[in-house]
């Protein structure tokens, strides 16, 4: 093959060949090229990003493993720690939606049970396209079986999900997936980083297939109309594999049989191998016909690119390797040994005996290149200095409100969830029908795990929206009582190429940090996912979040609903930002917004939010988000209790203020509540008012919506079976 | 008293650590047993099979598990008049061992299904579940959670008494609602619903408590 050919297959550029000649001191040859194409692809170097993802706020004393290891863990006090990231697995899923989303579930669990945790919770993001989109109702219920299949076979229940709609994502969904482990007091948490030379390397697992070969570089650059081709780039899931896997290996962790252990995910063996290498700064020597095989017509390429799923790579000392393979073997698993860790620094592969290859790993991992592309600095967009409510009369706004509920975009997503297990692990308190999902771990303790990221508030004004995907989840922890403690991040980009969207990954990374650094959150795991374009078109730029917050116990936790008849309902705001945000896309509104966001006040904000809510008698809480106060409401309402608000709302029920939160509190209690916002608000930007009470039947804003509490419910919980009526 | 209970671990077994707490929480000693084990058919005081994806639910639901080694003592114990109870999966593997009658099929929504749900008493097991409970409400996670038994044998269950109890709203389109069913001797049942999963206000109800404390 001509050069110009082969760095078109390997998906190459003729600088970065440059930068191969120089390192090798020679043209690369042989496997040589398919190393360099998987590593050096964007998705496994990070090689557009890496200069900026440095500047993200990452420091905390409960930090145990930070970036670089499979996943973030962090100390919850008394011995115990969890571990969690989340992951796109955004291009396999517009493939193939089912093997996609299932195959994105199985590799985050595979990060988080690498590090030594169990896992105990799965969370899913979700973007789609309009439903008129071709193939969007059947990408939709792909995804959502993928997921379902996967997670509640290997026994991991789902606590909370988000799900988006917006035509930017009609030729490209997204499905990030999360997942959180535990661990135990004692129980080790584990690395990548092989060491001891004369170890042994063990591959753990299924078996090699080529399923997913060069699926790191297809998900490293943009589509365009040949994606049916693709397929074969996609992997196939097991996850009753992946369970046999969880148990096994976490067995021979606890019982201290591993040095280091890696997944083999992105590019399969050739990541897991060489970062392993590079990272404990020792060589291999590895038996590339050793490896199992489903298929044995595979080449060395193959082996080495595969992303055949449910593999492990171990580094084991050799007098341990009996009793692990004992272990693997309990468990219906084969555990065996295809190399060694040498004093390096070169990794060798060799193929029935004969070397093809010998080279340092940190050429292709500490020295991939890193491109600092073009961008601008952030401006602000979309301001104006003051504007006016969109009027309406009452009977026009609660027509609106209920054709709002009843679409897509707002209506409820318990179809979704119906299809996860979310009990499974006996740990559950809140499911997926609260705004915040939580589990009780063994000590008593509440870990408390949200997701966040707004596209409308990023296209609205991207830092806005990277402040606010920290913010908003932050706040719907501490209306809960939670402390908001740390985060993890998935960087749905289009395309790093082009200086507009580079202006916002960075401006996102930017608002995020400040964000995180006001209030005392480190980001401790995370993936970039770029290339979310097809034919020139981007998505909205999209950074998904996850955070996880930490209570005491579980007594007087406020719920999403409303609890009791008469309840008084109070509206806590700190307006810093007022716009429109989605009821102007929706209704075809210029966007228009006054004000900034700052992130101290908004910590401090969260910090009062979460004394109010520790109250006992605080029944429920949630934050007002998309479209305002009036949606918060029906949102809360539950077939018999519905509210009347008879305080004016001044800026109408559709404005959108950054930040409102509303609290429902029994009246014997209402005292005490009010006594201690008086206390501890000092900010007098902060102000709090009682705005209506919990009303059987009825759903009244004064001047603004009349409805029968009926007809908000049965739009909000039945119209989704009318939308996607092909499906149910 | 042998408070001993055998738990028993299929590959892909997933509600096995939170049946075992159950069972410790009510009191008694739960002890792991493995498909490959065999063991004496009054080692035991009770016999729970957990839910969850045995053998990645591959060919049929429970069918593979069925055949497992551990299952000839389970055969056993249940002559000997163990008291065995399958949960989810567990019951699947019952049925599909012929130690419970009828079969266990897709949803028929085709959908797997999570939620809440009522359960009304038909008859009491003289084991599971103490004689107060007539109503239970207790979470229900499956796929194939759709009981069925063919017209003619559906009479027989009834008039047998082999007819445990039943959903308040059908979920699945089980036969008559059915959602949990008994051996004509009575000592072996089999619960779609999970109760290990209702024992502490935390998880939204404590009804499933009794299904494992009626055993002291």
């Amino acid at each position: 093959m001509e050069i110009e050919q082969k760095l078109k297959h390997y998906r190459l550029s003729r600088s970065e060949y440059d930068q191969i000649v120089q390192q090798l001191g020679r043209p690369p040859e042989g496997v040589e090229w398919a190393l360099y194409s998987a590593l050096w692809s964007e998705h496994c170097s990070y090689k557009s990003s890496r200069i900026h993802l440095k500047k993200i706020f990452n420091k905390s004393s409960r930090v145990v493993a930070g970036f670089g290891e499979n996943a973030g863990v962090i100390d919850l006090g008394l011995g115990e720690r969890v571990a969690f990231k989340i992951e796109s697995h955004n291009h396999p899923s517009f493939i193939e939606p089912y093997e996609g989303a299932a195959t994105g579930v199985g590799g985050i669990l595979r990060d988080i049970f690498t590090m030594g945790a169990r896992p105990i919770a799965l969370a899913n993001y979700l973007c789609f396209g309009e439903v008129k989109a071709p193939r969007m109702t059947s990408l939709l219920d792909g995804v959502v079986r993928g997921i379902g299949g996967y997670g509640n076979c290997v026994g991991v229940p789902t606590i909370t999900g988000q799900t988006e709609f917006h035509t930017s994502y009609n030729k490209n969904i997204l499905v990030n997936a999360l997942a959180v482990g535990y661990f135990a007091p004692e129980e080790p948490v584990l690395r990548a980083r092989a060491e001891g030379v004369g170890n042994l390397v063990v591959y753990v697992g299924a078996k090699t297939g080529k399923d997913g070969v060069h699926g790191a570089s297809m998900a490293s650059e943009s589509f365009d109309e040949k994606n049916e081709k693709k397929k074969p780039t996609i992997q196939k899931g097991d996850p009753f594999y992946e369970k046999l896997l969880i148990e096994s290996c976490i067995e021979v962790m606890k019982k201290k049989l591993v040095v280091a252990i890696q997944d083999m995910g992105a590019a399969g063996l050739t990541s897991s191998s060489f970062e392993m290498a590079a990272q404990g700064k020792v060589g291999f020597c590895l038996n590339l016909d050793k490896i199992p095989l489903r298929d044995s017509s595979m080449t060395p390429e193959e082996i080495l690119l595969s992303e055949s799923q449910e593999r492990m790579l171990m580094v084991v000392r050799p007098e341990n390797l009996i009793k692990l393979k004992a272990v693997f073997a309990h468990w219906g698993l084969d555990a065996e040994a295809i190399g060694e860790v040498t004093a390096g620094p070169e990794v060798e592969l060799f193929w029935h005996g004969e070397n093809i290859c010998k080279i340092d790993p940190r050429f292709l991992v500490d020295e991939a290149p890193r491109y600092d592309k073009p961008y601008t600095k952030w401006q602000d967009k979309n301001r104006v200095t003051s504007f006016k409510p969109y009027e309406y009369g009452i009977k026009a706004k609660s027509q609106k409100l209920l054709e709002l509920l009843r679409d897509p975009k707002f209506v409820s997503r318990n179809w979704i969830y119906d299809q996860y297990d979310q009990r499974v692990g006996a740990k559950t308190v809140f499911d997926c029908t609260e705004s915040v999902g939580a589990q009780r771990l063994p000590s008593g303790k509440i870990l408390g795990l949200v997701l966040g990221g707004r596209p409308y508030v990023m296209r609205f004004d991207a830092y806005v929206g990277a402040i606010d995907c920290i913010a908003y989840p932050a706040l719907e922890l501490a209306a809960k009582g939670f402390l908001p403690l740390a985060a993890t991040d998935c960087l749905n980009f289009g395309s790093p190429d082009n200086p507009e969207i580079m202006s916002e990954f960075v401006a996102t990374i930017e608002g995020m940090s400040a964000q995180c650094e006001a209030l005392h959150v480190p980001i401790i795991s995370g993936n970039v996912s770029f290339y979310n374009e097809t034919l020139g078109e981007n998505i909205t730029s999209t950074p998904a979040t996850g955070l996880v917050g930490l209570k005491d116990h579980f007594e007087a936790t406020p719920r999403s609903y409303f609890q009791n008849k008469n309840d008084e309902i109070y509206l806590l705001r700190l307006p810093l930002l007022k716009f429109q945000g989605m009821f102007a896309e929706v209704e075809k509104l210029s966007q228009e917004g006054s004000g900034y966001l700052d992130v101290k006040k908004v910590a401090s904000f969260a910090d009062l939010t979460r004394h109010l809510a520790l109250v006992k008698g605080v029944s429920a809480s949630r934050v007002v988000g998309k479209i305002g106060l009036a949606y918060a409401l029906a949102r809360m309402t539950t077939a018999e209790l519905g509210v009347e608000i008879d305080k004016v709302i001044n800026d109408g029920v559709f404005i959108e203020n950054l930040y409102e939160v509303l609290f429902t509190v029994n009246s014997d209690s209402a005292l005490q509540f009010r006594e201690l916002f008086n206390k501890l608000s000092q900010n007098n930007e902060i102000d709090m008012k009682i705005i209506g009470h919990v009303r059987e039947g009825i759903f009244k804003i004064k001047n603004e919506i009349d409805l029968p509490l009926s007809e908000i419910h049965s739009a909000y919980n039945t119209n989704w079976e009318v939308l996607f009526a092909g499906l149910s | 008293m042998n408070k001993t209970v055998g738990v028993i671990r299929f590959l892909g077994t997933n509600c096995d650590q939170d049946v075992f707490s159950a069972i410790k929480q009510a009191g008694l000693s739960p002890e792991w047993v493995c498909h490959q084990d065999q063991f004496d058919k009054s080692q035991y005081m009770a016999l729970f099979l957990p839910g969850g994806f045995s053998h990645g639910d591959y060919l049929r639901c429970g069918a593979l598990a069925a055949r497992a080694p551990v299952m000839k003592s389970v055969v056993e114990a249940s002559r000997h008049g163990t008291p065995i109870l399958g949960i989810c999966n567990g019951f699947q593997i019952l049925c599909e061992a012929n130690l419970l009658p009828g079969v266990l099929v897709r949803n028929n929504s085709l959908r797997f299904r999570d939620g809440w749900v009522g359960l009304q008493r038909v008859q009491q097991s003289p084991q599971f579940g103490s004689d107060k409970l007539i109503y239970a409400k207790l979470p229900i996670a499956h796929g194939e959670g759709r009981y069925y038994i063919e017209d003619d044998q559906v009479k027989k269950l009834f008039d047998d008494e082999q007819v445990w109890c039943v959903y308040e709203r059908n979920p699945n389109g089980s036969v008559e609602n059915i959602a949990g069913v008994m051996n004509e001797n009575k000592n072996v049942a089999g619960l779609m619903p999970h109760p290990e999963r209702a024992v502490a206000d935390f998880m939204g109800g404590s009804d499933g408590l009794s299904f494992f404390t009626s055993l002291l």
